[in-house]
């Protein structure tokens, strides 16, 4: 049977003691002791959470903003990949932005601005016009530093620029379509119905400059369609000048396949999903490329590397492919085509 | 003493929180939107995505408040989702937009959430109620499965009832369907089969099921199995019945490859290959959500949680929580301009 529990008197505990248990300190000073432990411990907690013991180093957080010249984000999939690679790595904030229409140099300009006053640390800008974002950095109005993409002037204020050779990109896909036409076989270079980029002016004035060096016809339309469907006379060959005019030419052979009847072979540039498709499919003959992944990636960090070092950093002229087909399975294109973050 | 010096300390605090409630709350001018999807390949998710930029730009100059989109892309992976969540509450989003990519599995998300006080709204792939029931500023938006079936199933009906025979393509009293699913551990999958088949059995359409499979929302898997479907039963099979358009779109692939014209395939999203195949006449109908809506209650909803307002009553929830998109039929006449669309 169990004892009912008994309080112990000091007495007692004397008592105890003096019946051979060892003699500790008395209870008084067992209790400061834990007191005394307890304020160590939450000393030592405050210090811990309050950083003045171990500090962590902080990281700044840059805010960014990418400002394209284009309504949708279509053609900037694997560009994005690049940047969210780059901002996941170098800790950056970045905010991707698109105009409500596309190429409208006024509202990217309203936009430049805005993200100036909201306190945008840098911005990587594809200009919808260039001579006026050059303009607003020479003036002063936009004091943020500033990374270019795709376009090849430099001026005060411009802290680097991720550069594209368009021009060189045309002059390229000339030469290959001319490689695979006879000379008599006339080319079509299909535009935007809207608004011609500066990108895609590049493009298509550097193909004609090497058709009409190659001795080949040319010329210049905006409505694929249009232009086929009165076409009376030899096969054609079509460069689109932009990814948009390359998709949608696509999309008309296949849905018209009487169309493609006098289409030689479709060309273009630009590494959208639907294109890479198309040219996997055999609709679209050969694409001009660049490693867009690495234009997204680099222009973070070169907006980040201005931040943190100060100072203008030369422009980088990123290099560009032709691809075909075939090259589609090959390692390397597929890397830059199909980039894995 | 002692008293006097707690009253005096108790009034203090009671002061500074005075002080503290009566600052004026700034009205925001900006709105930051964290958008997780499953998967940026899907088609129907694709057409989402553009409809929800196009109404927060809508939104951004109509209001004048600035609205920022951080979209990501889960590829699939719920680990990723659930990082991606973690990167949008510390990089300050206001409200959440989450296309889940396990259903099951949205609770380290609304964890997450609930702690940084970040309102959600989950769309397109529900989350379990239990989940849902968790907290009052949880949303979803997405479609009635049952409602969408339901719809499918009657397109067949409505056509059956007008010419039999240009469903049942052989004329033996017997329509011989097969059918494409999606994912197992979507919500809609299930339901869509259930009452897709069930519409088709109560409007008396003599149907005979060859064949199924799981194509798990995807093209080229529902291309692969009607290929293997086709080889196995040759010239018999008359319907196909599948759970989305890119599916559907899968079998029109395979069929085209077999030279097979007369196999009615119906489909479910409206996407717009979808509608591009049923402006062609490969597809013989699909239900489609009404997306600018879908995308403007996303928007509308997303923007009012994140800056604190009431929220719009353009889109009506059903218990608090869940909007449901309205939908319509489009079959192949209407998509050429004769039209029959209903809700």
């Amino acid at each position: 049977m169990t004892q009912p529990h008994e309080t112990i008197s000091s007495s007692g505990l004397e008592e105890q003691n003096k019946g051979g248990l060892r003699k500790g300190p008395g209870i008084g000073y067992v209790r400061a002791g834990i007191f005394l432990y307890m304020v160590c411990l939450v000393v030592l907690f405050l210090m811990c959470s309050t950083d003045l013991i171990i500090r962590e180093t902080e990281k700044e957080i840059y805010q960014v903003a990418v400002i394209i010249e284009d309504a949708r984000d279509d053609n900037y999939g694997n560009f994005r990949k690049g940047m969210d690679q780059a901002a996941i790595e170098i800790n950056a904030d970045v905010r991707f932005i698109t105009l409500y229409e596309k190429l409208d140099e006024g509202q990217q300009m309203e936009m430049i601005l805005r993200e100036q006053q909201d306190g945008t640390d840098a911005l990587i800008v594809a200009p919808a016009d260039e001579t006026q974002v050059i303009a607003a950095l020479a003036s002063r109005q936009v004091t943020t530093p500033m990374v270019l993409l795709g376009s090849e002037l430099t001026g005060e204020g411009v802290e680097g620029a991720v550069v594209i050779d368009y021009r060189e990109m045309g002059i390229m896909a000339a030469r290959q379509i001319m490689e695979h036409t006879p000379a008599d076989c006339p080319v079509m270079i299909l535009g935007d119905r809207e608004k011609r980029s500066a990108v895609s002016q590049r493009f298509a004035e550097g193909a004609a400059e090497a058709f009409e060096d190659g001795g080949y016809r040319y010329r210049r339309a905006e409505d694929m369609e249009e232009s086929l469907k009165g076409w009376e006379g030899p096969e054609a060959v079509i460069l689109a000048e932009n990814p948009q005019s390359l998709t949608e030419a696509a999309r008309l052979l296949t849905d018209n396949p009487f169309l493609g009847e006098c289409v030689k072979g479709l060309y273009g540039r630009g590494t959208t999903i639907q294109i890479l498709n198309d040219l996997d499919r055999g609709i679209i003959t050969g694409v001009c490329a660049a490693d867009d992944f690495g234009v997204g990636y680099l222009s973070v960090y070169m907006a980040v590397r201005a931040l943190e070092e100060s100072g203008s950093q030369q422009p980088v002229t990123m290099e560009s492919w032709y691809i075909e087909k075939e090259d589609l399975r090959d390692p390397v294109f597929e890397a830059m085509l199909y980039p894995i973050e | 003493m002692r008293g006097k010096k707690l009253l005096l300390l108790v009034g203090l605090t009671l002061i500074l929180t005075a002080c503290q409630g009566s600052q004026k709350e700034e009205p925001k001018t900006s709105i930051r939107i964290g958008i997780s999807l499953y998967r940026g390949d899907d088609t129907f998710i694709n057409n989402i995505r553009s409809v929800v930029e196009e109404k927060a730009k809508e939104y951004e100059r109509e209001s004048g408040i600035k609205v920022t989109l951080d979209i990501q892309d889960a590829k699939g992976s719920q680990n990723t989702q659930n990082s991606q969540v973690e990167r949008f509450i510390a990089l300050g989003c206001d409200v959440l937009c989450i296309n889940p990519v396990d259903r099951m599995d949205a609770s380290l998300i609304i964890d997450r959430a609930m702690t940084a006080g970040v309102p959600v709204v989950f769309f397109n792939r529900q989350p379990v109620e239990e989940d849902m029931n968790r907290w009052d500023r949880l949303y979803y938006i997405g479609v009635d499965a049952r409602e969408t079936a339901v719809l499918q199933g009657r397109m067949v009906v409505d056509l059956y009832r007008k010419q039999p025979d240009a469903v049942d393509r052989n004329g033996d009293g017997v329509v011989s369907y097969v059918l494409l699913e999606g994912e197992s551990s979507h919500q809609d999958s299930l339901i869509r089969t259930e009452w897709s088949i069930q519409t088709l059995k109560d409007g008396g359409v003599p149907i005979e099921k060859i064949t199924g499979g799981i194509a798990n929302w995807e093209r080229s898997q529902a291309s692969a199995l009607m290929e293997q479907w086709l080889l196995a039963c040759p010239d018999i099979i008359e319907l196909v019945v599948s759970n989305n358009d890119d599916m559907a779109l899968g079998a029109i692939d395979a069929l085209e490859r077999a030279g097979i014209a007369d196999v009615n395939v119906i489909g479910i999203d409206g996407t717009t290959p979808g509608m591009e195949a049923l402006k062609s006449g490969k597809l013989l109908g699909t239900v489609s959500a009404n997306k600018e809506l879908y995308g403007s209650a996303i928007v509308g909803l997303a923007v009012s949680c994140g800056l604190g307002e009431e929220l719009p009553e353009e889109y009506p929830l059903e218990e608090g929580t869940y909007y449901w998109t309205p939908q319509e039929i489009l079959v192949r006449d209407s998509a050429q301009g004769e039209g029959i669309e209903e809700n």
